[in-house]
C-alpha cells in the first residue's frame, strides 16, 4: 500500500529528479554519437566514405567489393553509405544538402543526369589519374564502349568511369505477338512497323490489354522517339578538348572521329518541326487507342503489368530482365529488339559511374577506389544478375543471361556497337529544371488536338529557355 | 455595488487564500527569487526549442528570400530580384492560382462533408455505432499521405486501375483520371478531402455534443422541425466551431503538397501544380533557395492575411451562447 511501503516513502521528490536528471544526462550521452552525427559511415573517421542511391541493402551488398578491395588496399578503410531517394535528381539533393551540411562523402555514384551538374559545381577531373595509370586502364577502356565514356566528357575532361548503363530498346511480350500473328520484328523495323504492329495487337486482344505503355521521364519517355527522329528538345552541340583520352585510349577505335571534349545542351529546340513531328506520332499513338496517355513515375511499377501479359511493349533497358524474371516470366516470355527507327535508329542511353568530390580527403585513395570499381574483378561481384547492364562488353554474355532471358539479349550491347551515335539523356547541369520543364509538357501535348500539341511545345520552349539560363 | 467576483468586504481577496495568507507572512528571499524565476525555468525548454527550431528558420528563410544562394556556393545579396521574378514567373502564378482553386473546392467539400456526415452519425446513430464511425472517418488521416497517395495512383489508373473497372462494369468508358488536367484535379481534390475531411468531423462531432438539448426542444416547441432546426439552431450554435474548422481546413489546404505531388507531380502541364510544390522545386531540384524562400514569404502572407479575414468577419457570423 503506498505510503506504508518504507522504500517507497524514501523515494523523494528530490530522490526523482535526481533520477530523472541522471536519466537524461545518460540517454544523451548514449545517443551522442548520433546526435552530433558522427556514427554516419565515414565521419569523423579517415575512412573513404562513399555514397550510393540505394537502402541499407545495398550497402550490405557492396560488402563483398568492400573486402576485395580490401586485399588490395588494406590501407584504405571504406564506408559505403546508401542514401535512399525517390529518382536520381532526388538523390543529387541530397548530396547537396550534405555539402551545405559541411559533410559531403568522398565519392559519389552518380548517373549520367548528374554527371554535368556535378562536373560544373562538385567533381574533381579524372584526367591526371587517367594519364598517370594510362597502362593499367588500357584494358578497362578496350572493354568499354567510347560512347559511354564520352556522355562522362565535360569540357574536355572525364569525370566518371562508367560502370553500368542502359539504353532504352524495346521490351515486347512474345505472347501478345503470337496472339496477333506477329513475328519477332526485324533489327531495322521503322515506327510505321511499330505503329502496325501496336495496331495488330489491339485487334487480337482488344479487352484489358495495352499495345504500348509508356512513362513520362526523361528516361525512356518522349526522348528515344526524338532521337530515332533525329533531333531533340534540346540543341545537343560538343565541346573541344578530350584528345588526351581518345587518342591515348580509343586511337584506332572507328568512331574515334566522332568523340568530343563532351556534350553540351545549351538551348532549348522544342520548336523543331522534327520534334512537333514525333510528338505528333505519339499523339496518333494515344488518340487510337494503342498507346496510353504516360503518366509520371519509373518503370518499375509496370513489371507485374508486363509479366501478367496485359502490356504488348514498352521502352525500357537491360535493367528490366532481372525484375522481369523474378515477376514469374519465363525465358520465352518476353524478348528484345532495337527501338524502332525513323530517319535514324539513334538510341538513348543512361549510364553511372563514381565520381570524386572535389572535398575529398584524400583523392588517391578515392582514385584507387574508382579504379578497382572499374576492374573486371569488382564489377564481376557488382553484378552477379542482369538488374543492369554492365558498361564491360564482355560481362554482357550468354552466361550472364542464362535462365533468365531474353533471346535477343546482344541487342543490349549492340546498340552501341551498331548504332555509334547514341546518345546520352539529355542532361546539362540544369538537368532538373530542364526535366521538369519536359515532363510537364509531354502530357499535354500528346493527349488533346493539334492545337494543344503547338500549344504544348511552345509551353516548353519558354520553360525550357528560362530552365537553361538559370545557373546551375 | 458589488459584483459576482468581489468578496462582501470588497476587498476582492477570499479568506483563506494564498494571496490573504501572504498578506501576514512574507516569503523568504529564496521563496521570492523561486517565485519569480520559477515560471521561466519552466518555460524555457519550450521556449529555447520555439527559438531554434521556429523563429530561427522563419527570421532565416524572410533573410534568405533576398540572397541568391544555390547550397554550394555562397549567398549573394540580390534585394528584391527574387520576389520581382517569381511574381513574373508563369509557373508560380498558375501555381498560386491553382491552390486558391484548390483550396475553395476542398475546403467547401471538406466541411460540407464534415458537417453533414457529424450531424447523421450524432442524430442517428446508436452510441455503439458513433464511435465506430469516429474512428472510420479518422482513421485516413493517421496515414501517411504519400502512402495513400501512391495507393490512390494504381486505383485511378486509366488503363488498369480498380475504380476505372468498377466503371466499366456499368457501362462507363475508362477516364483518364490522372492524365488530363480536369480529372488529375479532381483526383487530387477527392484524395485529399477523403483523408482529411476526419478532423474536420470530429471538430463537428464535439461542437454538436455541447449543443444543449434545451435548445432543441425549445425549437421543437417552437414548431421547429427538420432542417429548419438545423438551419436555426444548430448552425448558428455550430459557429464557432465551424470557424476553428474552417480556419485550421484553409491554412492546412494552401499547403497542400503530398497528394499532387505524388499522384501527378503537378501536371499534366501545371494543372495540379501548388504553391509549396512550387517552392521544393525551386529549393530543392533547381537550387533557388532565395526563389523558394520569396514565394514562401508570399504564401505565408497570404495565408496570414486569408486567417485575419476569417476572424474579422467571424464577428459578423459567429454566435456565442
Amino acid at each position: 500500500m503506498p505510503g506504508t511501503n518504507g522504500a517507497l516513502r524514501q523515494f523523494t521528490r528530490r530522490t526523482a529528479l535526481t533520477a530523472l536528471g541522471a536519466g537524461i544526462v545518460g540517454a544523451t550521452a548514449a545517443s551522442w554519437p548520433r546526435l552530433t552525427g558522427t556514427d554516419i559511415p565515414g565521419r569523423g573517421d579517415n575512412s573513404l566514405s562513399i555514397a550510393i542511391m540505394g537502402t541499407a541493402a545495398d550497402a550490405a551488398a557492396r560488402q563483398k567489393v568492400i573486402d576485395a578491395f580490401a586485399k588490395v588496399h588494406p590501407e584504405i578503410k571504406v564506408k559505403v553509405q546508401a542514401i535512399q531517394a525517390v529518382d536520381w535528381k532526388d538523390f543529387f539533393t541530397k548530396i547537396l544538402t550534405m555539402v551545405a551540411a559541411g559533410t559531403p562523402p568522398d565519392v559519389v555514384y552518380v548517373a549520367t543526369e548528374g554527371a554535368q551538374l556535378f562536373a560544373e559545381k562538385l567533381a574533381h577531373p579524372l584526367d591526371e589519374y587517367l594519364r598517370r595509370d594510362a597502362e593499367h586502364m588500357k584494358e578497362y577502356f578496350e572493354d568499354v564502349h567510347p560512347s559511354l565514356v564520352e556522355a562522362f566528357m565535360y569540357k574536355g575532361s572525364l569525370f566518371q568511369l562508367p560502370i553500368d548503363w542502359n539504353a532504352a530498346n524495346m521490351y515486347y511480350n512474345t505472347a501478345a505477338f503470337q496472339q496477333a500473328g506477329l513475328e519477332r520484328p526485324a533489327d531495322d523495323w521503322t515506327h510505321l512497323d511499330f505503329r502496325s504492329t501496336l495496331a495488330a495487337m489491339k485487334k487480337a486482344k482488344p479487352q484489358d490489354f495495352t499495345p504500348y505503355y509508356w512513362t513520362n521521364r526523361l528516361f525512356g519517355g518522349v526522348v528515344p522517339w526524338l532521337y530515332a527522329n533525329e533531333t531533340s528538345f534540346l540543341k545537343e552541340t560538343k565541346s573541344t578538348g578530350g584528345e588526351w583520352l581518345w587518342d591515348g585510349f580509343y586511337g584506332n577505335d572507328p568512331s574515334r572521329s566522332l568523340r568530343s571534349g563532351g556534350y553540351q545542351w545549351l538551348e532549348p529546340n522544342a520548336d523543331d518541326p522534327r520534334v512537333f513531328e514525333s510528338f505528333d506520332y505519339l499523339r496518333g499513338l494515344v488518340k487510337d487507342g494503342l498507346g496510353v496517355r504516360p503518366e509520371e513515375g519509373g518503370g518499375s511499377a509496370l513489371i507485374g503489368l508486363f509479366a501478367s501479359n496485359r502490356i504488348g511493349t514498352t521502352p525500357a533497358g537491360g535493367y528490366w530482365v532481372q525484375g522481369l524474371h523474378e515477376a514469374g516470366m519465363t525465358e520465352d516470355g518476353f524478348d528484345v529488339q532495337f527501338f524502332p527507327k525513323w530517319r535514324g535508329q539513334r538510341h538513348q542511353f543512361g549510364t553511372a559511374g563514381y565520381a570524386i568530390m572535389k572535398t575529398a580527403k584524400d583523392k588517391d585513395a578515392a582514385w584507387e577506389w574508382v579504379k578497382f570499381s572499374s576492374s573486371l574483378e569488382a564489377m564481376r561481384i557488382v553484378f552477379p544478375t542482369p538488374n543492369t547492364t554492365p558498361a564491360r562488353r564482355s560481362m554482357v554474355n550468354e552466361q550472364l543471361y542464362a535462365g533468365t532471358g531474353p533471346r535477343n539479349w546482344k541487342v543490349f550491347y549492340d546498340t552501341l556497337d551498331r548504332f555509334p551515335t547514341t546518345g546520352p539523356i539529355p542532361a546539362p547541369p540544369q538537368q532538373a529544371a530542364v526535366e521538369t520543364a519536359l515532363m510537364k509538357n509531354v502530357s499535354l501535348a500528346v493527349s488533346g488536338d493539334e492545337r494543344q500539341l503547338k500549344q504544348a511545345l511552345e509551353s516548353m520552349q519558354r520553360d525550357l529557355e528560362l530552365a537553361l539560363r538559370r545557373q546551375p | 455595488m458589488s459584483t459576482a467576483t468581489s468578496t462582501p468586504t470588497g476587498t476582492g481577496k477570499q479568506p483563506g487564500s494564498r494571496q490573504a495568507t501572504h498578506k501576514h507572512s512574507q516569503p523568504s528571499k529564496r521563496g521570492r527569487v523561486q517565485q519569480r524565476w520559477l515560471p521561466w525555468a519552466f518555460l524555457a525548454p519550450t521556449i529555447v526549442g520555439m527559438g531554434i527550431f521556429t523563429l530561427l528558420p522563419i527570421v532565416a528563410s524572410v533573410a534568405l528570400a533576398f540572397f541568391r544562394w544555390d547550397i554550394i556556393s555562397a549567398p549573394t545579396f540580390v534585394g528584391f530580384d527574387n520576389f520581382a521574378e517569381v511574381v513574373q514567373d508563369p509557373t508560380v502564378r498558375v501555381s498560386f492560382l491553382n491552390t486558391i482553386v484548390f483550396v475553395i473546392v476542398a475546403v467547401a467539400l471538406q466541411l460540407g462533408l464534415a458537417l453533414g456526415l457529424a450531424i447523421m452519425v450524432q442524430e442517428k446513430l446508436p452510441a455503439w455505432l458513433r464511435v465506430f464511425f469516429r474512428s472510420a472517418f479518422f482513421f485516413p488521416l493517421i496515414l501517411s499521405a504519400a502512402s495513400v497517395s501512391i495507393f490512390m495512383r494504381y486505383l485511378f489508373n486509366e488503363q488498369f486501375g480498380v475504380v476505372n473497372w468498377l466503371l466499366s462494369l456499368v457501362g462507363v468508358p475508362a477516364v483518364p483520371w490522372l492524365t488530363t488536367p480536369g480529372g488529375s484535379a479532381a483526383v487530387v481534390i477527392l484524395v485529399y478531402v477523403w483523408q482529411n475531411f476526419g478532423f474536420s468531423f470530429l471538430l463537428f462531432v464535439g461542437g454538436l455534443a455541447s449543443i444543449p438539448v434545451e435548445t432543441y426542444e425549445a425549437a421543437s416547441i417552437d414548431g421547429a422541425t427538420g432542417w429548419r432546426k438545423h438551419f436555426y439552431v444548430t448552425l448558428p450554435l455550430l459557429s464557432p466551431t465551424t470557424l476553428v474548422a474552417s480556419v485550421m481546413a484553409i491554412i492546412n489546404a494552401l499547403q497542400v503538397f503530398d497528394q499532387p505531388y505524388v499522384l501527378t507531380r503537378g501536371g499534366p502541364g501545371d494543372s495540379t501544380r501548388t504553391a509549396v510544390m512550387v517552392i521544393f522545386e525551386s529549393a530543392f531540384q533547381r537550387l533557388e533557395f532565395g526563389q523558394a524562400s520569396a514565394i514562401g514569404v508570399i504564401l505565408t502572407l497570404i495565408i496570414m492575411a486569408i486567417t485575419a479575414a476569417q476572424f474579422r468577419l467571424s464577428k459578423r457570423f459567429v454566435f456565442y451562447q
